[in-house]
């Protein structure tokens, strides 16, 4: 791991203070609106409640927003011709891609924090270990979103890609089960989105994958087999992708 | 370092082809074979289009050769640039903007087992006094010292300028050829594309001439002006007419002219044509001078188009 270029990077990023503000703030504010201010957020879910469910939730959108931007900017980055520059030096793709996922998931720390801090003192409840394991699976998981940004970017060769990869978090998030409770056949196709199998496993150490249904009947389940195979699987494709797309921007554009 | 017998470069049958959506495919690289020695200063002369920047990128490993082989100090391109024995000043971009100076020099020095260190090339790059200051806010010139800088991390055995000095003005351009002939002086090979024919004159001692993706001349740029138009001859002489005609018989002679009492003879070997003319044919106020250089550039870089029938 090449620390001094990901410190560096870090930095960078940090500079860039209006982008980061809307990395932090927004989803924040989103778990502010439909979480905190919900009368039905003391609702027993699993071993917390609906608002601990909907913290993850938001807290799942916020560390995704921001690695897939990062993802996306560093593609933008490439085409301008750091690839090139970086195809001068010994580091492999590999390498760079594996620094990139570390800077975005640092960055992703930071909203995370913010919206279990806001949580904690709204009425957010579940065990000691559900609070730790989620926010560690919202963290650590949130790298597969930096590939996807990263896969965009390459792929469509265009500063328009970092708004279509944000727009797609956007609809993945409503697949990922993040805004509005899915149910049907919807939730049959939206479990084999990704953010619904990352948001379904930062949730499993509160709900033991029960799954909330505002349709009246009874809650649905998900086994954890599922959730990590659905990670695992999405992990694999969008690593594979984004190697092949960064091996076809060394060349000239 | 390497041994005497191993070239800095060895390009065989060298072909790159690029498929397009129009038409099946661009042949941008057709064939190049080009062996360059330890030390020399090599420029890649050309149109844009002729194929220079696709050759450096397949040196460097940047892109694959349809078909042939690169061996860097006998090495493949990208192992050469993993061991740091090659590296290069790619043309315009490259550089992230919201970084300073210093940081973009440590975050390349950090992809390094070893580097000559970040204060050690900005001082040789001439780059010290703006180590602080933001990239977007350097002028071209001390963008492309940066680049250089960044080139010189590694202490590579051959370096490689692609169109160094665009965008730069008159200043800057001679002081960063300055910077590399000191370079070269110690001992360090240099191949360079430009399309500035004063450029390839002045710093290379060797020129490689490439039109259509392909090599059409290669020697020092006395070699090129001789090959392309070989020299003028031209003299006063009485009788125009049998001189012409002896002339005219001289295996030598290309292509002879009259115009009135001064005979021009377009010639391979200027000495005898002249010695014949003055000793042999009673001329005078002779002259001899070499076709320019920029005439021979447009002369042979023009011939293979005109093969194609394009």
């Amino acid at each position: 791991m090449n620390t001094t270029y990901a410190r560096l990077e870090l930095l960078r990023t940090l500079r860039d203070y209006v982008s980061l503000l809307f990395i932090v703030a927004l989803p924040a504010f989103f778990y502010l609106i439909f979480g905190a201010a919900q009368d039905f957020g003391d609702a027993r879910l699993g071993d917390g409640n609906v608002t601990m469910y909907i913290m993850i939730s938001m807290a799942s959108y916020g560390a995704v927003v921001a690695t897939s931007g990062l993802g996306g900017m560093s593609a933008v980055e490439r085409m301008q011709g750091w690839g090139r520059q970086l195809g001068l030096t010994p580091m492999s793709d590999g390498q760079y891609v594996a620094v990139k996922a570390v800077v975005a998931v640092s960055i992703a720390t930071a909203p995370v924090a913010v919206i279990y801090v806001l949580g904690a003192a709204t009425g957010a409840e579940a065990t000691a270990a559900g609070w730790v394991l989620s926010a560690v699976v919202v963290i650590v998981g949130s790298t597969l979103f930096a590939l996807w940004g990263l896969a965009f970017g390459l792929a469509f060769r265009s500063e328009a890609a970092v708004s279509a990869a944000s727009g797609s978090i956007v609809a993945l998030g409503f697949f990922g089960n993040l805004f509005v409770p899915l149910s049907g056949t919807l939730l049959e196709i939206a479990r084999f989105t990704p953010l619904y199998g990352y948001a379904g496993l930062a949730r499993y150490p509160v709900t033991g994958g029960e799954v909330a249904n505002t349709s009246g009947g009874p809650p649905g389940h998900d086994a954890l087999w599922t959730l990590a195979l659905n990670v695992g699987a999405w992990t694999l494709i969008m690593a594979v992708v984004t190697v092949l797309l960064v091996r076809r921007g060394r060349g000239r554009q | 370092m390497s041994t005497a017998t191993t070239a800095a470069l060895e390009l065989r049958d060298l072909t790159k082809t690029f498929s397009t959506r129009e038409r099946d495919s661009v042949r941008a690289v057709d064939g190049i074979d080009l062996l360059v020695q330890p030390g020399e200063i090599v420029a890649l002369l050309g149109p844009n289009g002729a194929g220079k920047t696709t050759t450096l990128d397949m040196v460097l490993g940047l892109t694959e050769p349809t078909g042939g082989s690169v061996r860097v100090h006998g090495q493949a391109p990208r192992r050469a640039i993993a061991d740091g024995r090659v590296s290069a000043v790619l043309q315009t971009g490259g550089l992230l903007r919201d970084l300073t100076v210093a940081e973009t020099v440590r975050m390349i020095a950090s992809t390094y087992a070893t580097h000559r260190g970040v204060q050690g090339v900005l001082a040789q790059a001439d780059l010290a006094t703006v180590a602080d200051r933001r990239v977007a806010k350097c002028s071209g010139g001390e963008q492309q010292r940066l680049r250089y800088a960044l080139a010189l991390l590694p202490d590579p055995d051959l370096i490689v300028l692609d169109e160094p000095t665009a965008g730069m003005d008159v200043t800057s351009r001679r002081s960063f050829w300055s910077t590399m002939r000191a370079d070269a002086d110690a001992g360090r090979t240099v191949v360079f594309a430009t399309h500035y024919l004063e450029e390839a004159d002045a710093f290379a001692q060797r020129i490689v001439m490439m039109a259509g993706g392909r090599v059409v001349a290669d020697g020092t740029t006395h070699d090129i002006r001789a090959q392309a138009s070989g020299r003028v001859v031209s003299a006063t002489c009485d009788d125009p007419v049998t001189t012409a005609r002896r002339v005219r018989a001289h295996p030598a002679a290309l292509d002879v002219g009259l115009e009135g009492d001064r005979i021009t003879v377009h010639s391979s070997d200027s000495d005898s044509v002249a010695r014949l003319l003055l000793t042999e044919l009673d001329a005078r106020d002779l002259e001899i001078s070499s076709g320019s250089l920029e005439s021979a550039f447009l002369q042979i870089t023009a011939a293979p188009e005109q093969e194609d029938g394009r």
